[in-house]
């Protein structure tokens, strides 16, 4: 088990930006279109056997001619001054019916990837997932970024439409990030690797549905390349989400009047401190999401 | 991860060389169970291995079956004289690899397995008194060309389908040929309202071929006379329920049923099977 390279790319002080599947994939999304923007060339991959279960079998005249693993790949692209591998998971590695990965699997994962950032002398980490939040789907997706350094936040104070959770309205300066798109921070900081997660905010009654929400992949990636100064066209992901767009209205046209009039409330929902008193109150936002977990609460679930 | 080994070996079984029979514990029709217990009481196959569970299995609690607490097992049993290995295993739930890994190495280091088949059930519209057909599919062209002497398809088509993955027959067939050791997956399509009940049949099929490959030289009239009793009830149950009968009649005549009517064939049968044990 280990990491299997098809070429040793001479990368000077390159970053490593990280990807696995998550809620509406806004992560995976993001950094596939930078990597597909950038021509990034496919250098290694991850052997996937310990891994995963396989995903495909092709059987031709009664012989098995092969069986597909999902791939966890590096690719990289020389750009002057900001030389970038990329890390995309087709999978996370779950294991026993877990929504996310979790465990010794997932943590030796981890590490094969910042054993790649470390050969390469990577001077940075960035990861990117889904950050649920109170929001509307018309309204533009912010970016939750959350360093795993204290020295990090006077940087990212300066991205646009970025916040630290201390400036998130609720949340304290705490939270979770579940899966490999967190543990990574983690494992990066245990070995002194600089490393920062982007997260891209997904409206709460959209996280169950299974849409990609490319709205705020394009956020992440807004938050990405002003990061590495690369100019992106952002055109494609654009089309994607004017189709996404689409479905999310039809589905929100199914939802009852009472509980989309409650919904409806969040398109003005205005970023505030969490001192300063916002359009909706604490009561009204308990309220919304009382109806819209009973709303979306499946037959069955729990008693 | 630094796991420890999950294999323990009782006593080595001290083969020259072998084949492996691989059946899982939960197959439709009982296919894997009931072959790899056959062959167990007919040729005394004695239990001389294990693969622990911890690994592979969620160690969350029992589940119940016929009213009682079971485990996951994965056992090994020797057949010296047929220089035959039975393995009748649980389907691991995680850490497949490992676990397959673990179950080669077994073959390869402790029995000098030459050649291994793994028994599958596949769901059929079919009535049950069309005859079971054995398909096959062998990781190589070699394994092939020695299966075509016996009253096999060997000529299967298949990939995944959007939406399912492969089984871990495949995933074995897969792991056994980076190893270089011939394998086999054995399929029999089952009835589906067998499904959750034994088919003899469908286990006879797996058995006579094994018979002959391996000259086991069983003699399967107690098999047979279950089959005819199970056959039996079958009847009975057809002129019982005259819709039961219906449904049986269209899917002779290869028609298919609504799913309303797959569900009352299901119950009846089942429940007039139960009735008869």
């Amino acid at each position: 088990m280990g990491i299997k390279f098809h070429q040793e790319p001479q990368l000077e002080d390159p970053i490593l930006i990280a990807s696995w599947p998550g809620i509406g994939n806004i992560g995976i999304i993001a950094v596939d279109t930078l990597r597909g923007a950038l021509e990034a060339e496919e250098f290694g991959e991850i052997e996937p056997w310990d891994f995963f279960y396989p995903k495909r079998v092709l059987i031709r005249k009664g012989i098995l001619e092969y069986l597909e693993f999902p791939s966890s790949r590096f690719y990289f692209k020389k750009i002057e001054g900001r030389d970038t591998i990329f890390f995309i998971g087709e999978e996370q590695p779950t294991e026993m019916g877990r929504m996310y990965a979790e465990g010794k699997r997932a943590y030796h994962m981890a590490n094969l990837v910042l054993d790649v950032a470390e050969k390469f002398e990577c001077r940075r980490v960035y990861t990117s997932g889904a950050a649920v939040a109170l929001m509307h789907h018309t309204t533009r997706p912010r970016v939750w970024a959350v360093p795993n350094s204290d020295t990090l936040i006077a940087e990212i104070r300066g991205y646009d439409n970025t916040v630290l959770m201390s400036d998130i309205e609720g949340r304290g300066r705490h939270g979770n990030i579940t899966g490999l798109n967190g543990l990574l921070l983690g494992v990066a900081k245990k070995r002194g690797l600089e490393a920062i997660c982007l997260m891209g905010e997904i409206p709460v009654y959209l996280q169950g549905l299974p849409l990609s929400y490319p709205k705020a992949s394009k956020s992440v990636l807004e938050v990405l390349s002003h990061s590495l100064k690369i100019e992106v066209n952002l055109d494609s992901l654009d089309e994607l989400d004017r189709k996404v767009q689409q479905r999310i209205e039809e589905f929100y046209r199914q939802i009852p009047l009472e509980v989309r009039g409650q919904l409806d409330r969040l398109k003005h929902v205005a970023y505030a401190q969490p001192a300063e008193p916002g359009p909706i109150t604490e009561e009204e936002e308990k309220r919304i999401m009382e109806d819209v977990e009973k709303f979306f609460k499946k037959p069955g679930d729990g008693s | 991860m630094n796991q420890g080994y999950p294999v323990t070996i009782y006593q080595e079984p001290g083969f020259e060389q072998s084949c492996l029979l691989l059946g899982w514990s939960e197959d439709a029709g009982d296919l894997g169970r009931g072959v790899t217990d056959y062959l167990n009481s007919k040729l005394k196959g004695q239990e001389f291995g294990k693969i622990e569970p911890e690994d592979f299995f969620p160690m969350g609690g029992v589940a119940i079956e016929d009213n009682v607490a079971r485990f996951p097992e994965s056992k090994f049993y020797a057949c010296p004289k047929q220089e035959l290995v039975i393995l009748q295993t649980d389907s691991p739930l995680a850490e497949w690899y490992r676990f397959l890994d673990s179950v080669l190495d077994v073959a390869e280091h402790h029995c000098r397995v030459k050649e291994f088949y793994v028994v599958g059930a596949m769901i059929s519209f079919s009535a049950h008194t069309t005859p079971r057909q054995l398909l096959a599919v062998a990781n190589s062209a070699e394994v092939k060309e020695i299966l075509s002497q016996y009253d096999l398809n060997t000529d299967m088509d298949y990939q995944t389908q959007p939406g399912e993955r492969p089984t871990l027959n495949s995933f074995l067939l897969w792991s056994a040929k980076e190893r270089n050791i011939l394998g086999v997956s054995l399929w029999v399509p089952i009835p589906f309202y067998l499904a959750a009940v034994e088919d003899g049949q469908a286990q006879k099929k797996v058995l006579s071929f094994l018979n002959n490959r391996l000259n086991l030289k069983i003699d399967f009239g107690d098999l047979d006379q279950e089959i005819r009793e199970q056959n039996e009830q079958l009847a009975r149950a057809r002129s019982r329920f005259p819709q039961i009968d219906d449904y049986i009649n269209r899917l002779e005549s290869n028609l298919m049923l609504s799913e309303e009517e797959n569900g009352e064939l299901v119950k009846i049968i089942e429940d007039s099977l139960k009735e008869g044990a």
